[in-house]
C-alpha cells in the first residue's frame, strides 16, 4: 500500500528500532494517517497517552494540537474545526464521555464528521481507573438525548486501535457524522507487534477494509441537507434546532419528521458497509461466542483451545456495534443452539443481540464487572457447561 | 444613499449582513437586543467585513438567536460552548474573523469556564456579551448578572446573590482589550465593539440591555424608555469612575474602554510561531 510511505506507523517502527506499540499510541498514529490533523482534549486515564502522542506529533505536520480547559471545550472546539474541514479528533475515558454527550448531539444534527476515542475504564463515576471494561457500550449508542443514530467500532488489539481508527475517519467523512471508538483500558495501554502486513493481512468482511489515497476525500452518502463548510463561500448557517434543507430551524412537522428520518437512514440504511466483524469456523459449530474488545481475542483462543478438545465453536468477532449488525447476527442465529456473549459489563450488549435473536437461538449473557479480563478458560468452561446440557439430537 | 453613518441609525447598507428574508425577528418590542446587534452591524460595515472569511458563533438564549438573522458563516451553537466553538474555528482557520454573540447566562454562568480561559489564552476572538440580567428566552429565570433584590421567576421573593464586574473577571484573567457600554448609548457601543473586532487578541465587550418583558415585568422600571433612561442615568465614564468612592459606584455602571495591550502575545499567533520552529528543528 503507498500509503505506508509516509506512514507514521512505518516511522515509529523504523526509527525506534522496536517492534514494541502501544494501543493507545497506535490509535494516534492511525489518526495521522488518516488525515486527522486537529485534536482537542483533557487528560484522563486511560486515555492520555493518544493525547500526548497527538502533541507530540501535529506540530510537526502543521496541524493544531489544543489541551482544552475540559471535555467539553475538548468537544466544542472539535467540532468546531470540523465545521470548517478539518478532521478532528478527540480521546476520553468513561466521565470525560459523559460530559461530552450533549455536545456529540449536536454533532451528529449538524452532521460535523469527528471521531472520539473512549478507551473504557470501570464505571461508573470514577470507578476505578486502570482497570479495563467495557461499559459505556450503551452510552455510546444512546448516550446523548432524542433520537439518533450511532456508528460505534470497537478495537480489540493494537493493529485494531490503529486500523478501525482510519476506518473511523473513514466513515466519519463519507457518512458526515461522529464516529465513536471504543477500546477497553487493557487494548489501550498494551504494547503489540505492529507491522503493515498484520494490517494488510486482516480481512474483515463487506469486502477488504481498504482505504485508498482518496480516503480524506470520500464520496459523501446522501446528506440530510448540503455540506456546510465554513469559509467555502456558502455562508451557511449551522444550527443544532431541528432544520430543514436550508439550514435554517423549522417547525413543521412534516419537515421535522423527515430530517430525523433521514438523519437515522443515513446511518441504518448502510449497514452492509459499516458492519465491520470477522465470522472465525464459519458454519461450523453449535454454538457462536459473539464478542467484541478484549473478550474476543479470549474468545477466539477459547474456539481454538475447544477444536483441540474436538468441540466446535464459532466466534462472531464485532468490529461494529452499532448500527447493530442485524442481518449477520440473524444469519447466525438462525443456526446454532446458543450464543454466548462475553463482556465487562452487566450483559448490555447481549441485551440488544437478544432482541434480534431469540426467535431462533438462546442468548447467554456473560458478564464480568470486577477490574479482571475474561479469560479464554472461562469461556471454554462456559461453552462446554453448555453444549454438555444442550445435547445433540 | 452615500454619506457618513450617523451612529444610532441603522443604515439600508447593513442589509447585506443580514438575511432579511428571515426576518421579522422573534424579539420582543423594546428589547435591546435589536439596538445593541445594530451597533454591530455597523461596526461590521465600517470594517467592511468579508462575510465569507468571518465567524459568527451564539450560544443559547435571546441574543444568540442573532446567528438566524446575520448573513455571515453563522454557527448555533450550544448553551454556554460559543467561545469553544470558536476557538476550534480560529484554531483551525487563523485568517477567518471571528465574533462570538453571547448572553449573560450562556456567557457567564454555564460558559464562565470558556469565557476565562478565552481571555487567558488571548485567543484573537471577540466577544460581544448581551447583559440584561436574565433568562428571557426561557421565561425570566434569575442571571449570575441580576443584583440583589431583584425578581425572577426563580426569585420570586427576591434575588438573594450578587453580580459580578464581568469587565473585570474578563481583564484579571487575561483579555487584552476590555470594555462596556449600554444599549443608550449606541455611538459608544458601536466604537467598542468595532475597535474590539480590529483589536488583535481576546476582545471582549459587554452590552447592557433592557429586557422590558421577562426582566421588566417583575422589576422597575418595565417601561422600556423607562428602563433606557435608567441605563443612561447610571452609566458613568471609566473616567468619572476613576474618581468616585465605592459607595459612589454602587448601583452604577461603568462603560467606556478599561484596558487595552497591544503587546501580549496573541494565542493562534504564538502557535503558529510554534509550528515554524517544530519545523526548522525537523
Amino acid at each position: 500500500m503507498e500509503l505506508w510511505h509516509h506512514s507514521h506507523i512505518l516511522r515509529e517502527k523504523v526509527d525506534r528500532n522496536s517492534l514494541l506499540v502501544q494501543g493507545n499510541r497506535a490509535c494516534a498514529l492511525g489518526a495521522l494517517d488518516a488525515g486527522v490533523r486537529f485534536f482537542a482534549g483533557y487528560p484522563i486515564t486511560p486515555s492520555s497517552e493518544i493525547m500526548e502522542t497527538m502533541a507530540h506529533e501535529l506540530p510537526k505536520i502543521g496541524g493544531v494540537f489544543l489541551q482544552m480547559e475540559d471535555e467539553i471545550a475538548s468537544i466544542c472546539a472539535c467540532i468546531g474545526a470540523s465545521l470548517t474541514g478539518e478532521m478532528a479528533l478527540t480521546a476520553t475515558s468513561g466521565p470525560g464521555f459523559s460530559l461530552m454527550q450533549e455536545a456529540l448531539g449536536y454533532a451528529i444534527m449538524v452532521e460535523a464528521p469527528l471521531v472520539v476515542v473512549d478507551v473504557m475504564r470501570a464505571g461508573p463515576s470514577t470507578g476505578r481507573p486502570t482497570t479495563p471494561s467495557q461499559g459505556d457500550v450503551l452510552q455510546a449508542r444512546w448516550g446523548t438525548h432524542g433520537d439518533h443514530p450511532a456508528i460505534v467500532l470497537a478495537a480489540s488489539n493494537v493493529v485494531d486501535m490503529y486500523r478501525l481508527t482510519m476506518a473511523a475517519v473513514h466513515f466519519a467523512q463519507r457518512f458526515r457524522t461522529p464516529v465513536t471508538l471504543l477500546a477497553d483500558e487493557v487494548v489501550g495501554h498494551m504494547r503489540e507487534s505492529f507491522s503493515p502486513e498484520l494490517v494488510g493481512r486482516y480481512r474483515l468482511t463487506s469486502g477488504d477494509f481498504e482505504l485508498d489515497e482518496g480516503f480524506l476525500h470520500p464520496s459523501m452518502v446522501r446528506e440530510v441537507h448540503p455540506p456546510h463548510t465554513l469559509g467555502k463561500g456558502q455562508d451557511p448557517h449551522v444550527t443544532g434546532l431541528i432544520h430543514d434543507s436550508t439550514g435554517f430551524p423549522t417547525n413543521d412537522p412534516e419537515e421535522s419528521e423527515r430530517f430525523l428520518r433521514d438523519l437515522y437512514d443515513k446511518v441504518v440504511n448502510h449497514r452492509d458497509e459499516l458492519c465491520l466483524y470477522d465470522l472465525v469456523n464459519e458454519d461450523k459449530g453449535r454454538a457462536c461466542v459473539v464478542a467484541y474488545g478484549s473478550c474476543a481475542r479470549s474468545a477466539r483462543a477459547a474456539a481454538s483451545a475447544a477444536q483441540e478438545q474436538g468441540l466446535q465453536v464459532e466466534v462472531l468477532h464485532l468490529y461494529t456495534l452499532f448500527p447493530l449488525p442485524v442481518e449477520i447476527i440473524q444469519r447466525v442465529a438462525r443456526r446454532v443452539e446458543f450464543m454466548l456473549i462475553p463482556e465487562l459489563n452487566l450483559g448490555q450488549y447481549a441485551r440488544e443481540v437478544r432482541k434480534f435473536a431469540e426467535n431462533w437461538t438462546t442468548v447467554i449473557s456473560m458478564g464480568k464487572i470486577d477490574g479482571n479480563l475474561i479469560s479464554p478458560d472461562e469461556i471454554l468452561e462456559r461453552i462446554s457447561q453448555l453444549l454438555g446440557k444442550y445435547e445433540s439430537v | 444613499m452615500a454619506g457618513t453613518l450617523i451612529p444610532g441609525e441603522t443604515a439600508p447598507e447593513v442589509d447585506r449582513y443580514l438575511h432579511t428574508d428571515r426576518l421579522p425577528h422573534i424579539w420582543c418590542p423594546g428589547c435591546g437586543i435589536g439596538t445593541v446587534l445594530g451597533a454591530f452591524l455597523r461596526a461590521a460595515l465600517a470594517l467592511d467585513l468579508q462575510k465569507d472569511k468571518t465567524v459568527v458563533v451564539t450560544g443559547i438564549g435571546c441574543s444568540s438567536r442573532a446567528a438566524g438573522y446575520l448573513d455571515f458563516n453563522t454557527v448555533h451553537a450550544i448553551h454556554g460552548r460559543a467561545l469553544a466553538f470558536a476557538t476550534g474555528i480560529k484554531m483551525a482557520h487563523p485568517e477567518f474573523t471571528v465574533v462570538v454573540l453571547t448572553g449573560d447566562g450562556d456567557g457567564a454562568a454555564i460558559g464562565g469556564n470558556h469565557l476565562i480561559h478565552a481571555c487567558r489564552r488571548n485567543i484573537d476572538l471577540t466577544c460581544l456579551l448581551f447583559n440584561n440580567s436574565t433568562y428571557g428566552m426561557t421565561g425570566g429565570q434569575l442571571s449570575p448578572m441580576m443584583d440583589m433584590g431583584e425578581h425572577a421567576s426563580t426569585a420570586p421573593y427576591g434575588h438573594t446573590e450578587r453580580s459580578f464586574d464581568l469587565c473585570g473577571l474578563a481583564q484579571a484573567a487575561g483579555a487584552t482589550y476590555v470594555a462596556r457600554a449600554t444599549s443608550h448609548g449606541v455611538g459608544r457601543l458601536e466604537r467598542l465593539i468595532k475597535d474590539g473586532i480590529s483589536h488583535r487578541g481576546f476582545s471582549f465587550v459587554e452590552a447592557v440591555a433592557q429586557c422590558p418583558t421577562e426582566f421588566g415585568k417583575r422589576n422597575r422600571p418595565r417601561d422600556p424608555a423607562a428602563m433606557l433612561e435608567d441605563l443612561r442615568r447610571k452609566s458613568v465614564s471609566v473616567k468619572q469612575a476613576e474618581k468616585m468612592s465605592a459607595e459612589d459606584l454602587e448601583g452604577k455602571i461603568v462603560t467606556g474602554l478599561f484596558h487595552r495591550d497591544t503587546e501580549t502575545a496573541e494565542f493562534s499567533s504564538s502557535y503558529q510561531s510554534l509550528l515554524e520552529s517544530v519545523r526548522d528543528g525537523q
